[in-house]
């Protein structure tokens, strides 16, 4: 057998390559795949369900807060109501705190930890692999709504621009989301009791607190992404679009960048730094 | 093997303990190149010493060194090194082929080069045919060799093996036994965890006996016979008049003590020697019918361990 | 020398009568979580709730410029929807592995194979997660409740919405019943805590973000039976004599309610078994 030709540690991006080339397949097929076709598959069925009631409808168009609307509105409510603020979230708690944990709770972590590589390479190409997995999921099932929805009331160029921002805002929204709890799954022991109240405590309570604790959110830099009005679904959201000056697209672009490297940056080291001992 | 060889572990004062439980208590050793077996029974400490070893735990207290590097946080270290884990587990969706080849990838071989090297280590361990098939799907022993596989796939020179043979079947276990001890003779290291003590026997005479989280004894295990021989000795004996037997061993001063197991009687005597010729003179005189079985697990590591332990 | 008898030696003890096994797997359940600081930190957090109202109840009944938080009937509901974030937590931490981890670790077949009947080890383990919300709910609304007329001196409000305590009573354990058998019946399915923790998450949260989207498509809120949460919200209403938030008949959210618990009786019913039976 003929070992390498030398023994230098592989770099920290190559690595990360490799991590990632193991993890993709592993993570697309698997029973978590499930849980996440069901959630990305929600959001299109129910959008099958309205564009064939709206057909049949003679007005053929749906109503919001009573009043009739195009399919694009629809869309907005849709992208925030679903997406925003239950898919992205969920999916980067879900898949963020699994990271390493899963590898953990599997005992396998062993074979990829006494291998040449640094430890934070493990973290890194497996976030790539979630990040991977959760757009090529996500992206797909927001394009069947668009194209499913847009055309009740309304042609579907009409609103093709906020389309691509929706996508792209959502990818962003997956990138930092999956970071923060990269970190979280990566530096607690109970990553996903902390992830969920992070997400369904946490954000929505201090979101519509007047200060600077909103700042310490994903949630506050991310919905000034969305392109589409919030809607009034509770008193909270009418809170927030009374209290809310939310930061410019740039500031929040920025800030959600910081947040993602930062946050993958810690994890990266907790990852180095951490002893997992495996239940025997 | 040879005195003067650096040692390929050392462990100077290690410690390391989980929360308030210690796993390994102010160990010092020095393992020599070759062949060694790491002996206790489970719980003893064996698997916390493997993961210091691979670097998987940090010591709580003392240092340990690999190869004359620190493990800790030294991953250029594992291109040396091959780790075959206690635990069952794997990426079970994958085939056998695919799971080594990925894990031989890690060390920075090209996919190409990889599945060639995971394809000979699956031969080595019998496992070619079986290449193709999900782990999943795979039995105890076959899953027990994937996991050698991925061990020797990138040709190490220091083997860490940790309960390797649990699970394989009797030619499984001989062809391994046969393997680990070619990697002896190819100048490479081994260290091999057992509680089953005749498995590490067949395999070396250099053991480390570990319990309650220290070592016991280190070395050659005829060395560490020769400590044991103010011990007393445990004769079990079957005889066709067991219960008769017995009753004559009570009269003697050496005994010290007498248990029925089965048909047969088991005596632990201070003086070997003198009990060996009464049993031989009783045997001789017919009295009590055939003796069917006289055995000492002394002839055993089992009693080695067993003394060590106790005393 | 003494030879002694090394045979093997029947226990000779009492037994506990049958029926009575479950008391077992509760017991061992709830001394693991009370061993945890991070339960016992959880624990104190869901309380926090019932120490601001007693500091409320205590400043309406003794201040007369606080006199408008004295409690009203209303009080106690927002106290329940408020708690549901508590029970939402705490529902996840405890429930999410009680059976997950025994698969997981394959202790449902050593459990089984012992005088132990699947009921009894289904009930048990109800029982730990029902009792930890009860604690967290129909405990500290119970104890407002006594906290009232201990500050007011009188049974007068007590007295004059002599409903409150059997409502009180029933919301919580509608409510608990349902969580517990669902998150069971869900721990029931994966041999991993997380991905039931997530499970569970995902049924709670994505069932009321597609209801409020159908409540924006339709303009009404007659779809609210699809929303786990929402029902409970409903019948909670409806106990505590309230106008009703949404337009679906309580019946209906009564209905959609029990025909979970059955389903996740019949889930639990397949999935908790000795032996896989492999079709």
């Amino acid at each position: 057998m003929t070992p390498p030709a030398t023994h230098a540690t592989p770099t920290v991006l190559a690595s990360t390559a490799r991590i990632f080339d193991l993890s993709l397949g592993q993570m697309l097929w698997s029973r978590r795949s499930v849980f996440l076709a069901f959630l990305v598959g929600g959001p299109v069925l129910l959008a099958a369900g309205i564009r064939v009631v709206s057909a049949a409808d003679r007005l053929g168009l749906p109503q919001i807060n009573g009043a009739r609307v195009g399919g694009a509105a629809l869309f907005g409510t849709m992208i925030w109501l679903l997406y925003v603020r239950v898919i992205v979230p969920v999916l980067g708690v879900f898949y963020g705190t699994s990271l390493v944990a899963d590898e953990v709770d599997d005992k396998t972590i062993t074979y990829l930890f006494t291998r040449p590589i640094p430890r934070a390479a493990v973290l890194f190409g497996k976030y790539l692999a979630y990040l991977v997995c959760t757009v090529l999921l996500v992206l797909p099932s927001v394009v069947f709504v668009y194209f499913l929805v847009a055309p009740i009331g309304g042609t579907i160029g009409e609103a093709f621009p906020t389309l691509v921002a929706d996508l792209g805002m959502l990818a962003v929204g997956l990138t930092a989301y999956g970071a923060v709890f990269a970190w979280v799954g990566a530096r607690m022991r109970r990553p996903l009791v902390v992830g969920l109240v992070f997400t369904f405590g946490w954000e929505p309570v201090v979101l519509v607190v007047p200060g600077y604790l909103k700042r310490l959110t994903v949630a506050y830099y991310l919905q000034a992404l969305v392109p589409h009005a919030m809607p009034r679904d509770s008193p909270v959201s009418v809170l927030l679009q009374v209290f809310s000056g939310g930061p410019s697209v740039p500031t929040s672009l920025a800030s959600l960048a910081a947040i993602a490297v930062v946050a993958l940056w810690w994890a990266g080291r907790s990852v180095e730094k951490q002893e997992y001992v495996l239940e025997q | 093997m040879t005195p003067s060889a650096p040692a390929i572990v050392a462990a100077n004062h290690l410690s390391k303990w989980y929360g308030q439980v210690i796993g390994l208590n102010d160990v010092t050793l020095s393992v020599p190149p070759g062949i060694t077996g790491l002996l206790g029974p489970n719980g003893a400490g064996k698997s916390t010493l493997m993961k210091l070893i691979t670097g998987q735990l940090k010591p709580s207290q003392g240092e340990i060194t690999v190869l004359g590097e620190s493990i800790w946080r030294n991953p250029a270290l594992y291109f040396r090194m091959g780790f075959c884990p206690e635990q069952d587990a794997f990426y079970e969706r994958m085939t056998g082929l695919e799971w080594v080849t990925a894990l031989v990838r890690l060390n920075g071989v090209d996919e190409r080069q990889a599945t060639e090297m995971a394809r000979r280590a699956l031969e080595t361990v019998d496992l070619t045919d079986a290449a193709g098939k999900k782990i999943g799907a795979y039995s105890k022993g076959m899953r027990q060799r994937v996991k050698m596989a991925q061990t020797l796939a990138h040709d190490p020179d220091l083997f860490i093996l940790d309960e390797p043979l649990a699970g394989m079947d009797p030619i499984a276990r001989r062809k391994t036994i046969r393997l680990i001890k070619e990697w002896g003779r190819a100048g490479k290291s081994v260290i091999v965890s057992s509680h089953i003590l005749h498995e590490i026997e067949s395999m070396t005479a250099n053991i480390l006996l570990i319990n309650q989280g220290r070592i016991l004894a280190e070395g050659n295990v005829h060395q560490i016979r020769e400590l044991i021989d103010e011990h007393p000795h445990t004769v079990y004996i079957k005889a066709d008049q067991t219960r008769a037997l017995a009753r004559q061993f009570l009269a003697d001063d050496g005994v010290l003590s007498l248990t029925f197991e089965d048909e047969a009687v088991v005596v632990q005597t201070g003086r070997p020697d003198a009990f060996y010729a009464r049993l031989t003179a009783l045997a001789a005189s017919g009295e009590f019918g055939t003796i069917h079985e006289v055995t000492s697990p002394d002839d055993n590591l089992q009693a080695v361990f067993q003394y060590l332990v106790k005393s | 020398m003494p030879i002694h008898d090394q045979g093997y030696r029947r226990y000779a003890g009492t037994r506990a009568p049958r029926g009575r096994a479950w008391t077992v797997i509760t017991r061992a359940g709830m001394r693991t979580f009370f061993g945890r600081r991070a339960f016992l930190g959880l624990l104190l957090l869901s309380w926090s709730q019932f120490f601001v109202r007693t500091v409320q109840i205590y400043a309406a009944a003794n201040l007369p410029q606080a006199a408008f938080f004295a409690p009203t009937p209303e009080t106690f509901r927002r106290f329940f929807s408020i708690q549901e974030l508590f029970v939402f937590v705490m529902t996840v931490y405890v429930g999410a592995g009680l059976i997950a981890n025994d698969r997981r670790a394959n202790a449902l077949q050593i459990y089984l194979s012992k005088p132990l009947t699947r009921v009894e080890y289904v009930f048990g383990k109800l029982a730990i997660l029902m009792t930890l919300l009860l604690l967290i709910t129909w405990v500290p609304a119970i104890l407002l409740l006594i906290v009232q007329i201990l500050f007011a001196g009188s049974f007068t409000f007590v007295r004059s919405n002599g409903y409150l305590l059997p409502a009180i009573t029933l919301f919580s354990f509608v409510d608990v019943v349902t969580v517990s058998t669902t998150m069971l019946a869900l721990s029931s399915l994966s041999n991993s805590s997380r991905y039931v923790g997530m499970l569970y998450a995902g049924v709670i949260f994505f069932s009321r973000a597609l209801f409020n989207v159908l409540r924006f498509v339709t303009g009404a809120s007659t779809l609210s039976w699809i929303s786990f949460s929402v029902n409970l919200d409903q019948i909670g209403d409806v106990i505590f004599r309230l106008p009703p938030q949404y337009d679906t008949p309580w019946p209906v959210s009564l209905l959609t309610i029990v025909g979970l618990i059955v389903a996740s009786a019949i889930v639990l019913e397949r999935r908790v078994r000795g032996v896989e039976i492999v079709a």
